[in-house]
């Protein structure tokens, strides 16, 4: 599995890396972006199951990338996490408009996070077996 | 997507015993759950006391944006415990290289934006906010512009945090 992280805080995007590590999914890369622009050329360039992504970033925000993710065709089957302070419920409607998967609200301890992972993972695994 | 944001809302100010409540178990809960840090209410007495042994603090700032109502939160706190909750955030052994100053700024932006954003979905969770990205700056002394704050102690560390609010004047 490729896992995309989008944050602009260096500091959130290792935490999650540290996280992913510890989990028990098989991760064949980890992709950074600091931001929604970054991410979408990443994603153009790389084939990715599993996109963790911040809401509130600078140049490009997490809604309006998942927006032209859900444009595009190609992304159909990416998994898509938001990992974000903002537990609004507008912001949560939105994202189940957006065929998020799991809204995750910081602070968050890193078990849940992990147990998110894993239940993924297993769902991934189910469905292409 | 629909927002349900108004220019008509406004947020209530610390001064008032929920919203400072509110702020309190947003500061206890990044604590607590990012930071495995354990946070206990403050007052001005001892934070007096406390500050005046520390020489060193950063001061993290995030602008928010909910409509028309602009405003920002201010988390103040010694470099130490910054360079504390990196650790416990990081999971950074002791004989591991100490952070750059880099790192740890970033740490205390995340930590101001976590708890930013966790006040704000408890005093108005029906309306979606736009944050922006922290700034982080040293100081000698704690910041404080007068108005109330938040006084909170951190793993026995002083830490403090002030909201701003500024409305736009209304058109008509």
């Amino acid at each position: 599995m490729r896992i995309l992280i989008v944050d602009d805080s260096a500091m959130m995007r290792a935490m999650i890396k540290r996280v992913i590590k510890l989990a028990d999914v098989a991760v064949e890369d980890i992709l950074e972006a600091t931001n929604g622009a970054e991410a979408l050329e990443l994603l153009k360039q790389h084939d990715v199951q599993l996109l963790l992504t911040d809401i509130n970033m600078p140049v490009m925000n997490g809604a309006d990338m998942l927006r032209e993710i859900s444009l595009n065709e190609r992304w159909r089957n990416l998994n898509r996490v938001i990992i974000s302070t903002d537990g609004s419920t507008v912001r949560r409607e939105e994202a189940e408009e957006l065929d998020v998967r799991c809204y995750l609200e910081k602070p968050f301890s890193p078990e849940v996070l992990r147990d998110v992972l894993n239940e993924l993972a297993d769902n991934e695994f189910a469905e292409t077996e | 997507m629909s927002s349900t944001n108004s220019p008509t809302m406004s947020l209530p100010k610390l001064s008032d015993p929920d919203t400072a409540s509110a702020m309190f178990e947003a500061v206890r809960s990044v604590a607590e759950h990012s930071f495995f840090a354990v946070a206990e209410p403050g007052d001005e007495r001892s934070f007096a006391t406390q500050a005046s042994a520390v020489s060193s603090w950063l001061v993290a700032t995030v602008r928010f944006e909910q409509g028309a109502l602009k405003g920002s939160v201010s988390c103040t706190m010694p470099t130490s415990l910054a360079r504390g909750l990196f650790d416990a955030f990081a999971g950074r052994d002791p004989s591991e290289p100490e952070p750059g100053a880099e790192l740890v700024h970033d740490l205390v932006g995340e930590f101001s934006n976590m708890v930013c954003g966790a006040w704000l979905t408890r005093v108005a969770s029906s309306r979606t906010f736009t944050l922006h990205h922290p700034t982080v700056e040293p100081a000698s002394t704690p910041r404080h512009d007068g108005g109330p704050r938040l006084l909170a102690v951190i793993d026995d560390v002083p830490v403090s945090v002030e909201v701003t609010l500024k409305a736009e004047p209304q058109l008509g």
